[in-house]
């Protein structure tokens, strides 16, 4: 019951069974679309590492979708499926741009700093609600998160053609460009390879050693046994509230990185779907830091690879999505019930045989 | 037009109806799937592809193919989830947030091969308008009830079937007893999986209806992200309208009449920005849902 590992032994058989499938599906799909699946399968690799820029934009991709994972994996280990981290980032993205453009003279270093903490601040902030409201009144996470997405992208859609709005004319709505001093320098020339990569491996370090930590069981005990948890110290709104705004924290501060670090203006789908695979992220990667990473730069090179796939072959780089959902459901089912449940074991009480003796024979 | 003109809110409410209808009928989709203890969290993902294969449909054998097609993908879509689920063990959560992402990308993919980009948009055969005689012609209520489409007539007839079958015969009693408690059902001899299984397959040709009744219901051809979350906040509605079939319809219209409001709105007259009227529908689902969240009625088993 420590680390949970999503892949005990026996389950492996089925999860290579399933994930075959899944991978005769997707040539079928690619064959639909008129390509041979192996040529298009040489370019989607191509298009995810064949070359320094792509390689990158691999890398690029991946920076948020794990600094997302990482910060909903304390979550999703307590149970809780908070699936805001969309409105999370466009929240971080939005106010580290107008604490940006506020102080747009200042220098390099303070203007990172303050664009790093107000799109950790923005995040928490949207974050606090319904952590809150699921804390205090019940109110279902799921359902509530999933609608602030919503909220928050109309949100940002009024901040663009209002007080963020550019002040040129564009055809689109988006902001300013961004200060130069307030942009993440930029280390591979010709490419977007952005020093925020560094954040990913510092917040992957952190969460791995939360998780070593006493904190970090207690937290993964809230998911099965919540009395438990709350006689160790651990009540319930605070587990909710707690890893809630972690993972709004962490999703705002990705908002900060892409814009300071990718596009370097606000626009309206700074999201695109980042918030939403970071969950998937998170769970593929088992709710463990090395596997969300790993997990991250094959979501990049996925969504890196079927651009190019969808530029060499004509199939739809759409394809990528439905390869993200058939892996999900691919190793959902061969995880099966163990895993990831949120609900309260079979036994609600007595001390279980699996987490006092099953390492002693 | 404006806020005070009689004609204003008879457009709107007109079109709460209208508007009404995809979230009641994939409400109605999810209560059933609730009531025999699952949640479809895929519900979003089943609407796109029932929306789409009704225009696919539609374009080949008229709306009647259309609302056939929708169906069987929906149904499809709840065999799925089903196997996965009942017969699976999967994670109920997990397997829907996958089936939403199958049902967007897939779609989408599909839209591609079918109407690559650059072409002009195609148009199917709508479903019809129907207007009751002598009852459409009341002054003020008859524009707003009585000349509908016929897929929100039937949404209706659906609702009265539902709501009697649930709550009048032992159909709907067996269904609601595997929801609360799958260990006794099973005990008094019902197969618990079956029931479940028919419930999420019933359910998801229901979503898949709904999407059709967005698509040749009144739009008249499928884009991208359609939906826009339609499918989450019918998930919402089936909570504010604690389980029950009547309480789906309310919570649809309550979407539905803020929905239809922003987009009368929009048009010009707006004391507000179009941005406040079009998060308007979520966030009052969002406010009713807080209001209500105190209830713990839900089937016990849900979720398990």
């Amino acid at each position: 019951m420590m680390v949970k590992s999503l892949m005990p032994s026996h389950q492996r058989g089925r999860a290579v069974l399933a994930l075959s499938v899944v991978f005769l599906a997707l040539a079928a799909l690619i064959a639909l679309a008129g390509a041979n699946p192996l040529d298009a399968l040489a370019a989607l690799l191509r298009g995810a590492f064949g070359e320094r820029y792509v390689l990158a934009e691999t890398l690029v991709t991946a920076t948020p979708l794990a600094i997302v994972a990482l910060g909903v994996m304390p979550a999703l280990r307590s149970g809780l499926f908070t699936i805001g981290s969309q409105g999370q980032l466009v929240a971080g993205a939005a106010l580290s741009t107008a604490v940006i453009q506020a102080n747009a003279d200042a220098t390099a270093p303070v203007l990172l700093l303050l664009g790093c903490l107000s799109g950790i601040g923005g995040g928490l902030i949207y974050a606090l609600l319904p952590a809150l409201l699921r804390a205090y009144m019940h109110v279902n996470e799921i359902l509530s998160t999933l609608l602030l997405n919503y909220i928050a992208g109309y949100g940002l859609l009024w901040a663009l053609k209002g007080p963020l709005r550019s002040s040129m004319q564009t055809a689109t709505p988006r902001s300013d460009a961004l200060p130069d001093n307030a942009l993440i320098d930029n280390f591979l020339d010709g490419t977007r390879l952005h020093s925020g990569i560094f954040a990913v491996l510092l917040l992957a370090v952190v969460i791995w050693f939360w998780t070593r930590t006493r904190s970090g069981l207690v937290y993964s005990l809230f998911a099965s046994r919540p009395h438990l948890a709350a006689r160790l110290g651990l009540s319930s709104p605070r587990a909710v509230v707690t890893t809630m705004l972690c993972s709004g924290g962490a999703a705002g501060l990705a908002g900060w990185i892409q814009v300071a670090g990718v596009a370097h203006t606000l626009y309206p789908s700074v999201d695109g779907g980042l918030g939403f695979s970071g969950i998937l992220v998170a769970v593929l990667g088992g709710l463990n830091p090395i596997g969300i990473v790993i997990a991250a730069v094959l979501f990049g090179a996925l969504s890196t690879g079927a651009q190019g796939m969808q530029i060499g072959t004509s199939v739809p780089a759409a394809i990528a999505v439905v390869a993200q959902g058939f892996v999900l459901l691919a190793v959902t089912l061969a995880v099966g019930k163990g895993a990831l449940s949120s609900k309260t074991p079979p036994h609600p009480v007595g001390p279980q045989p699996s987490e006092t003796v099953e390492a002693k024979p | 037009m404006s806020w005070s003109d009689l004609v204003f809110w008879q457009i709107v409410l007109g079109g709460t109806l209208r508007l009404a209808t995809p979230i009641f009928l994939a409400a109605l989709g999810e209560m059933i799937t609730e009531r025999s203890g699952t949640i479809n969290l895929g519900i979003d993902g089943i609407m796109t592809a029932g929306a789409f294969s009704a225009v696919v449909c539609a374009s080949f054998a008229g709306w009647q193919g259309g609302l056939i097609g929708a169906a069987l993908t929906g149904a499809l879509y709840g065999a799925v989830v089903a196997l996965w689920v009942v017969k699976g063990g999967a994670n109920q959560i997990i397997t829907g947030i996958a089936i939403s992402l199958v049902g967007s990308g897939l779609t989408s993919f599909l839209f591609q091969l079918w109407q690559p980009s650059g072409q002009s948009m195609m148009f199917v055969p709508l479903a019809p308008n129907i207007a009751i005689p002598f009852l459409s012609e009341i002054p003020l209520i008859g524009p707003i009830l009585f000349k509908q489409n016929l897929i929100t007539y039937a949404a209706l007839v659906l609702l009265v079937v539902t709501a009697w079958l649930m709550n009048h015969t032992r159909l709907g009693l067996v269904l609601r007893a595997v929801g609360d408690g799958v260990a006794a059902s099973a005990i008094r001899g019902i197969d618990t999986d079956r029931v479940r299984m028919i419930a999420i397959i019933v359910g998801g040709c229901l979503m898949g209806l709904g999407g059709a009744a967005i698509t040749i219901g009144f739009l008249g051809s499928f884009n991208d992200g359609l939906t826009n979350g339609r499918g989450y906040v019918a998930l919402a509605v089936v909570i504010i309208g604690r389980w029950s079939p009547v309480g789906a319809v309310l919570g649809a219209f309550l979407f539905a009449f803020f929905d239809s409001l922003g987009l009368r709105a929009q048009s010009g007259m707006g004391f507000l920005p179009n941005e406040v009227f079009s998060m308007l529908p979520y966030a009052m689902t969002l406010l009713v849902l807080i209001v209500t969240a105190r209830s713990k009625i839900a089937p016990r088993e849900l979720g398990r």
